[in-house]
């Protein structure tokens, strides 16, 4: 027997051997079955359960008037409050609930359910501002829990003017996506594009090594700057509240004032509109009272439609008859053809037979014997319809169509809305003549105003936008608007001669409510009756209120439309008298804000107003010397040796005419008239009833160039105690103005 | 090399009985005469008239108890590819316990990457060091340390039975396999394939004639097994019986017994499976888990298959040549265990089927350096005592790469050399010096 391994054993040990090779060899074929056949599958799985994109906020691009400084529109960091429930200490549950219910201003329970979730991921509340994002981290930290409650950044709109031009900034979305206005319409560009953060996280979701990080940083959004000048958008607010006040205007109004040469909006305001800071709540409480009034199944569709129109840009989106702020287009046509002259003349019988029909249609006057110049002043219909006539079908829808009416303008604001026309074929006699003097064809009032610069700058039909140029976040300029202009319309000495034309008619026409002195307005007014829709009450008559110009004559500048829809019948409806009064203010606040030279004529020259010199300290001797050498008329009142007080005041403005009041003692200065009601009132009228006043009167609008105007407004209000020889400005339209 | 060479002797020639260190020197001079174990050689007198000396003394006790007293060369290349393992085994620790140990110390203080590396290799450096000085022993001693070896396991396998849920046997998952002494904690089970082995070869190497019997060849063995693999899954430890049942196997049949009783052992296996089938529910607790292995990525409702989930995907991961060294993702909290059981998941994502091949390439050298010294062992105790160690080595191997290459469903196996787990670590180490010991008597080509 053998001390050491035996035959028996050496077989027996090969035999578990080749056990071994045989285990060794199943192993090695599933290696390769796993890491060669199957490999590239098992490899994208594992890949996969660790890949977790995440996404970078682009910071979205801020939006500024066109002085570039002024914010409209900016982004600010806010967080998105979320839960990891599946990491939240089963004790800690509740405390997190409870807390975070308490700082978000939630209901517990909503939270505890939350917190409750058998989920990796779940949100809880978004846009919350960093101070609350500040409080949760103190309740994390004073209750030691590390995990489980995320809080990621994410940014929220704020506009720092609140409600002001809502309808052309818009707003946005919970994820910041434009929905209305400039932020719908360049979202792409103020977005920016959000970059990706492709991080390997392990299997409790935190990060793993840098190396498996893969980043894709996220591009801001461009800023965008506006061709809108915050201090003329003011402008524009305020007549337009002003005027809504003054007419109780129903359904809102726009005002729009852009550049003719360049087609740069200045000022695009709409009222009945919204805070963009809060679109969906209703901003006119009366509407949102008259919703809560309705029964409960009807109150969800009436606010939904009380948003929509909230948010509407009437400027762009609103269709009307232009009515007869078209006739300086069809004006246009006429002198560009050679169809009439300023001295062509024409017999207005009240009544217009339309050619080759039976259809009569009224003048809404009668004009007699007119040239084509009084034609344009006196508004008369019959004289348009005679020159649509004469141009025909053809010439008139070429015209028609080379200032734009059958396009969209383009803006860069969404919503606008499609022209509706007769094309060349469809113009039937009837439907020429009324076209003519502007019914009959619906189109915005941007349109409108583009035409009207086309007829003020030479003949050019420009591109109105909003936006004047983009920049990166670096400050490099990305876009520029295009200011070229889309065609000719008209030829330069046409635009001049029609530009001569408006500028009478402002000054002496049916548009003079929009007169300023020194400032060469040519305008035209237009009065146009609503078409009778579902919701408009069939018993009453519905009109918008119009009125169309620019300025200054000689090198026309700023063109601007005012637009009120549905002022009240019982006040008055004619775009002279309502919409002109308010034309007439902003036009002189934005050409005094442009810094636009005045120029006035002689005659106007023998009517400006003056101001007050300064004599307050003075004797009384070289103060009577200073006010004469002035060409004012001195009036003292008490018996001291030197001025205490003088009405008005140094820098007030005061008719050339006018009078000082000089106050030489303390009694004298304590002595106060009442202003007397100067409403109503003709221009002499007025003036007589001042002096009995003992105050003065400075007059604006109409009666500066007409005889025949009637006072409308006063700014100091009847009844107010004043001190003798303060001015009242009293502002006169011309009675009766129509279309 | 050179002398080793020289040394290429029969099967009864020795260098133990020089007790001079300079034996390289003289392998010529190495008598035969002492060959058989457990006879001293005694050098009478030599202490009695000479003045006291600790080298001398040293040289006694040396003498006396056959301590440090092997003196033939390694096996070399058994060394290098333990070695080799060992090195290969720490680096890949190091990798795949990366994230797991920085994540369960991130809520700590100081948060670490290396609380599994550390202390690993302040074992190895322990167990290497305990490896040599046991391969210097001489392996005949542990003919005495059979029976108290086995005393001991079962001492410490009716522990952790008795104390369940004390502070020495805590409840870990649900079992109760680990011995909690102070600043060393081990499994029972891990020192039980040990003393099995040790106590198998010791009667087998006494009994080797008698092993056809039922008596002397079966019946001892067969007891002794029902007792160890009986404690042991009580634990319950199915994994470790498994092992202590398949090295149980491969003793006995190396050590001759009849073929028959392997057909008997197999029978009793069927009859066995069929009455869990037919008269318990144990299958139905199976078949899901049968069905979740053939196929994990869809398995029944209830079954978790995460970790073979994982393991695949990460063996798949590596593709031929790997991610790189470091660079896998499953380690990231998506693979469990991946610093234990499922370490050579993460060789094969991180060095890919080369990695992997490398592995069992080593482990197939060692297990066939460790066969070829145990079949030139001089007795047939170093020869059971050596088959034993490195079929215990093998089939922990082979199963635990089964397991993470989903050949076999999944059950707790870990790699040797490789997984985490200290004493473990040295125990195998120390085994290994049991390994090296033999082969410094073995008659083999030491290469």
């Amino acid at each position: 027997m053998a001390k050491g391994t035996t035959v028996r054993m050496w077989r027996r040990v090969c035999i578990l051997l080749v056990f071994m090779a045989i285990a060794l060899g199943v192993v090695i074929f599933n290696l390769i079955r796993l890491q060669i056949i199957d490999g590239e599958e098992l490899k994208r799985a594992a890949i996969d359960q660790s890949l977790r994109p995440t996404k970078l906020t682009a910071q979205r691009g801020t939006i500024y008037d066109c002085s570039g400084t002024k914010i409209l529109a900016k982004s600010a960091s806010v967080w998105t409050v979320a839960l990891e429930p599946i990491h939240i200490e089963e004790e800690d549950k509740p405390t997190v609930a409870r807390e975070l219910a308490r700082i978000l201003d939630m209901e517990e329970a909503d939270v505890l359910e939350l917190v409750n979730k058998d989920t990796y991921f779940t949100y809880v509340k978004r846009k919350v501002e960093t101070e609350i994002k500040d409080e949760i981290l103190a309740f994390e930290k004073e209750y030691g829990i590390s995990r489980g409650i995320q809080l990621i950044e994410d940014y929220k709109r704020y506009y720092p003017y609140g409600n002001f031009m809502g309808p052309v900034l818009g707003f946005t979305g919970t994820d910041s996506q434009g929905l209305s206005g400039l932020e719908y319409q360049y979202d792409s560009e103020l977005s920016g594009t959000a970059g990706r953060l492709v991080t390997a996280k392990n299997a409790v979701g935190s990060d793993m090594p840098f190396q498996y990080e893969q980043r894709v940083e996220a591009e801001d959004g461009y800023d965008l700057v506006l061709t809108i000048d915050e201090g003329i958008q003011h402008f524009l607010e305020e007549g337009l509240e002003e005027g809504i006040a003054n007419f109780n205007v129903a359904n809102g109004a726009c005002a729009v004032a852009m550049d003719v040469n360049t087609g740069a909006i200045l000022g695009l305001a709409t009222k009945g509109d919204y805070d963009p800071n809060d679109p969906w709540t209703i901003a006119d409480e009366e509407v949102q009272k008259e919703i809560d009034a309705l029964p409960e199944d009807e109150q969800e569709a009436a606010t939904s439609a009380a948003l929509q129109k909230q948010w509407r840009n009437k400027a762009i989106s609103d269709t009307y008859y232009p009515g007869s702020v078209f006739k300086m287009c069809t004006g246009s046509m006429a002198l560009e053809e050679d169809i009439v002259s300023e001295e062509t003349t024409f017999t207005c019988n009240h009544s217009y037979q339309v050619s080759g029909t039976g259809v009569y249609i009224n003048c809404w006057s009668t004009h007699g014997t007119e040239t084509f110049v009084q034609g344009v002043c006196n508004s008369c219909n019959p004289f348009f319809m005679y020159i649509g006539e004469q141009l025909g079908p053809n010439l008139f829808f070429k015209y028609f169509e080379a200032f734009g009416f059958t396009q969209k303008t383009g803006i860069d604001l969404p919503g606008e809305a499609n022209t509706i026309y007769y094309t060349a074929d469809q113009l039937n006699p009837v439907e020429l003549a009324t076209e003519s003097f502007g019914q009959n064809f619906s189109i915005t009032p941007i349109h409108m105003l583009a035409a009207a610069a086309a007829v003020a700058n030479g003949g050019y039909l420009v591109q109105p936008h909003v936006v004047d140029h983009m920049l990166d976040s670096d400050g490099n300029i990305v876009m520029s608007a295009d200011t070229s202009y889309k065609r000719q319309v008209i030829s330069k000495e046409t635009s001049e001669r029609m530009t001569k034309i408006l500028n009478q008619n402002a000054t002496s026409g049916t548009a003079q409510s929009g007169y300023i002195a020194g400032y060469q307005v040519c305008g035209k007014t237009g009065t146009s009756q609503k078409i009778l829709e579902d919701n408009l009450d069939p018993t009453k008559k519905h009109y918008i209120a119009s009125y169309c110009g620019f300025a200054p004559a000689d090198d026309p500048q700023v063109a601007l439309l005012i637009y009120f829809d549905e002022p009240d019948p019982t006040i008055n409806y004619y775009g002279g008298t309502v919409a002109g009064p308010t034309f007439e203010k902003c036009m002189k606040q934005i050409l005094d804000y442009l810094g636009t030279e005045r120029k006035y004529t002689q005659e106007e020259l023998e009517k400006i107003d003056t101001t007050a010199p300064s004599v307050t300290g003075q004797t009384v001797e070289e103060a009577v010397k200073t006010v004469e050498d002035a060409g004012l008329t001195v009036k003292i009142r008490g018996n001291g040796d030197t001025v205490l007080e003088q009405v008005p005041a140094f820098g007030e403005e005061l008719p050339q005419d006018g009078t000082i009041v000089l106050y030489t003692d303390e009694e004298s200065t304590e002595t106060t008239v009442k202003v007397p009601n100067l409403k109503g009132l003709s221009l002499s009228a007025a003036n007589q009833t001042a002096v009995n006043a003992g105050i003065q009167i400075k007059v604006t609008g109409a009666a500066l160039t007409s005889s025949s105007s009637i006072s409308q407004t006063q700014d100091i209000e009847e009844g107010t105690e004043v001190k003798p020889g303060t001015v009242v400005t009293v502002s006169f339209v011309e009675p009766d103005q129509v279309a | 090399m050179r002398e080793q060479k020289k040394r290429r002797t029969g099967p009864g020639k020795i260098n133990r009985a020089d007790s001079r260190t300079k034996q390289k020197k003289r392998p010529a001079a190495a008598p035969a005469q002492s060959r058989a174990a457990g006879t001293a050689v005694t050098i009478p007198n030599e202490s009695a008239h000479m003045p006291f000396s600790p080298r001398r003394a040293m040289k006694k006790v040396r003498r006396k108890y056959k301590i440090f007293s092997v003196r033939g060369g390694v096996d070399r290349m058994f060394l290098y590819v333990l070695m080799a393992l060992l090195v290969f085994g720490l680096v890949m620790l190091f990798s795949s316990s990366y994230a797991v140990s920085y994540f369960e110390s991130s809520g700590s203080k100081s948060p670490s990457s290396y609380n599994y590396i550390r202390p690993q290799l302040i074992f190895a450096a322990l167990g290497c060091t305990i490896m040599f000085a046991v391969s210097f022993f001489d392996y005949h001693h542990l003919h005495k340390f059979a029976f108290p070896v086995l005393g001991i396991t079962l001492l410490m396998l009716v522990a952790v039975r008795v104390l369940r849920d004390t502070s020495l046997v805590p409840n870990i998952n649900g079992t109760y396999r680990w011995l909690y002494l102070g600043p060393i904690n081990f499994q029972p089970s891990e020192i039980a394939k040990f003393a099995l082995i040790l106590i198998f070869a010791h009667l087998i190497s006494i009994n080797y004639d008698k092993m056809e019997t039922f008596r002397y060849g079966v019946l001892p063995y067969g007891l002794l097994l029902a007792l160890i693999a009986g404690l042991v899954i009580m634990e319950p430890h199915v994994s470790a019986t498994v092992i202590i049942v398949l090295l149980a196997a491969v003793m006995l049949w190396v050590g001759g017994i009849k073929k028959r009783w392997y057909l008997l052992a197999l029978l009793v296996a069927v009859l066995a499976a069929a009455y869990l089938f037919f008269f318990t529910d144990k299958f139905e607790y199976a078949i899901p888990r049968v069905l979740g292995w053939l196929d994990p990525f869809n398995p029944p409702e209830g079954t978790d298959t995460w970790q073979t989930q994982q393991s695949l995907m990460a063996i798949g991961s590596g593709r031929f040549f790997g991610l790189g060294l470091a660079q896998s993702r499953q380690k990231y909290l998506y693979l469990p265990e991946p610093e234990n059981d499922f370490i050579f998941a993460i060789v094969c994502e991180e060095l890919g089927f080369i990695g992997a091949l490398a592995v069992i390439i080593l482990f197939a050298l060692l297990i066939w350096r460790g066969v070829i010294i145990s079949l030139g062992a001089k007795d047939k105790f170093g020869m059971m005592l050596g088959i034993g160690l490195t079929a215990q080595v093998g089939i922990q191997a082979i199963l635990n790469i089964c397991v993470v290459t989903n050949t076999i469903p999944n059950t707790g196996i870990s790699l040797p050399f490789f997984s985490y787990g200290g004493t473990s670590l040295v125990m195998l180490l120390a085994e290994m010096g049991v390994v090296l010991s033999i082969s410094r008597t073995s008659n083999v080509d030491k290469i």
